[in-house]
């Protein structure tokens, strides 16, 4: 596979000094040199809200730091968790004094990494809470929830949580409503062709030329089923009936959609893909609010698109309208 | 005769010395299953470690847990953070004693062991690092002296690798490789082994 990059051992971090060059409200600090943070110190008195994991999905995680997003994010090599180091900068760094909420992807790594991170702090006083995403529907049966990965859908519980932190809500509050939008947000994608690890020398996984693979995970993870490819609108059919026969308690009719590109999969097709799948959540009864369509969590070349859906309260419906910006999201007042 | 945090310094330093010639070994290995960076990952981890000045360390307890944090710096892969565990629980435990004697180690290392398995979530059978520890932990029972708990760790940990070498990895990425992994060697368990031999000298 073809890519534009010098060594391989030097691409992440070649890419983090791209990232903070080219946007000046993100800075990049710590010992580990894997830390990407608001180039503005915290508000005292306001809850960090602290994300983290592998290189090779952005804007996830990383391009996702910003006001009314989050505070600080530690950082990986590609397709690897953030170090525990790094994940301590990272608490460190969004730490105003009210405590810091660990919002992130339920990898095994991820949670071992941010887990042993907080149990560090405490020794420096400092409070964390966690939650993980867990929205990737194809990972396990509503049954064991729990197990499944954390995939796009973890952008909702980012605004929102990172919206109610900066009214100087605590910790406790910003915890409670990034577990609420996690619990209401459901992800489903489809693989079209495979990416590959920088220095690799295959690819991470494999596809016939005209095969698909419905429910794949966002580093080649096992899917629901693989099959040659068919028309966007019975793909697009396939994946909002497998979302709403997995809706969560408490949904109601209105919701907000993501139509994401996982990386190599253009606009275009994209757009092709929300027609259709708004058209069918509108039979369906459903009221769709900030539709969000392109490239929010990619996994580099790889081509395909995920789907997904949270199911809005009044107070989600609103966090997430409120007033927002980073490199890759700008919602304005 | 106890182990003073010297005793914990000068063995980092051997670790570090030894990993030089493991390093190759260990990646060899883990390539067989997984992306072969075991190697690299550990050399890396006990290098910081042994940057650590100890000096200033109050007690053995506390210089584990400086260690600990060294490793944390280096490592974002679940085995090296789970050393990290280890050393941090064991360095808890046994933090505000002046000096640990060797009848104190089978604990330290079980405390370790116990840590672990609530931070990765595999179980003790499953063919990991874990299955090392769990048989160090009870070679070092009634130990009296450094010396001898050195050697008594380099014959457990190279024992519970023959013993698991016929079965299969029970988690982690070389689960998915099931019976394939029958005969093969599980790069945390050949490290520990590799290490302790280091060790014992």
């Amino acid at each position: 596979m073809k890519k534009l990059m010098n060594k391989p051992s030097g691409f992440v971090d070649e890419m983090l000094e791209g990232l903070v060059a080219a946007n000046p409200s993100l800075a990049l600090s710590g010992e580990t040199g894997r830390v990407v943070h608001r180039a503005k110190p915290i508000r005292s008195g306001k809850v960090g809200v602290v994300s983290g994991g592998g290189s090779g999905h952005l804007p996830l995680f990383t391009g996702y730091v910003g006001e009314g997003l989050l505070d600080s994010c530690s950082i990986g090599n590609v397709f690897e968790g953030p170090t525990v180091g790094s994940c301590m900068e990272a608490i460190r760094i969004a730490n105003g004094s009210q405590g810091v909420l660990r919002l992130y992807g339920n990898y095994g790594g991820d949670r071992m990494n941010f887990d042993m991170a907080g149990e560090m702090l405490e020794d420096e006083g400092i409070r964390t809470t966690t939650v993980v995403g867990n929205d990737d529907v194809a990972s396990a049966g509503p049954a064991e929830r729990h197990k499944r990965r954390g995939v796009a859908g973890i952008i909702y519980a980012y605004k929102a949580a990172g919206a109610l932190a900066e009214t100087g809500a605590d910790l406790d509050a910003v915890t409670a409503i990034a577990q609420k939008t996690v619990d209401r947000t459901r992800t489903i994608g489809v693989a079209l062709s495979p990416c590959q690890v920088p220095g690799s020398d295959k690819p991470s996984f494999t596809l016939g030329e005209n095969e698909i693979e419905m429910g794949m995970g966002i580093h080649g993870e096992p899917g629901i089923w693989r099959d040659t490819l068919r028309e966007a609108d019975a793909i697009a059919d396939e994946m909002i009936e497998r979302l709403l026969a997995d809706k969560p308690e408490g949904a109601g009719q209105r919701a907000s959609i993501l139509v994401n590109s996982l990386g190599a999969t253009p606009l275009e097709e994209l757009f092709i893909l929300y027609r259709r799948a708004r058209g069918k959540l509108e039979a369906a009864g459903i009221e769709i609010v900030q539709p969000l369509v392109g490239h929010y969590a990619t996994s580099m070349e790889m081509a395909g698109a995920s789907i997904s859906l949270c199911f809005v309260d009044e107070e989600i419906e609103a966090l997430l309208a409120a007033p927002a910006h980073c490199p890759f999201w700008t919602v304005s007042a | 005769m106890s182990i003073a945090v010297s005793t914990i310094a000068s063995a980092v330093a051997r670790a570090d010395d030894a990993m030089r010639g493991l390093e190759q070994v260990l990646n060899d290995a883990d390539a067989k299953l997984g992306d072969g960076d075991t190697g690299g990952m550990l050399a890396r981890v006990i290098g910081k470690m042994a940057e650590v000045d100890l000096t200033s360390a109050a007690d053995p307890g506390v210089a584990l847990m400086q260690l600990a944090k060294a490793a944390t710096i280096a490592t974002g892969s679940s085995l090296g953070t789970l050393f990290a565990t280890g050393l941090l629980a064991a360095g808890r435990e046994a933090k505000g004693r002046e000096t640990i004697v060797a009848g104190d180690l089978s604990g330290l290392v079980a405390t370790a062991r116990d840590a672990m398995i609530a931070r990765g979530g595999a179980a003790l059978g499953d063919k990991t690092v874990l299955d090392s520890l769990d048989a160090v932990a009870e070679a070092l029972k009634g130990v009296k002296t450094p010396g001898e708990a050195a050697k008594a760790a380099a014959k457990a940990a190279a024992d519970a690798l023959d013993a698991f070498r016929n079965r299969p990895n029970r988690i982690g990425r070389a689960r998915m490789f099931g019976d394939q992994t029958i005969g093969i060697d599980d790069p945390g368990m050949l490290a520990i082994k590799e290490l302790s031999a280091a060790l014992a000298g």
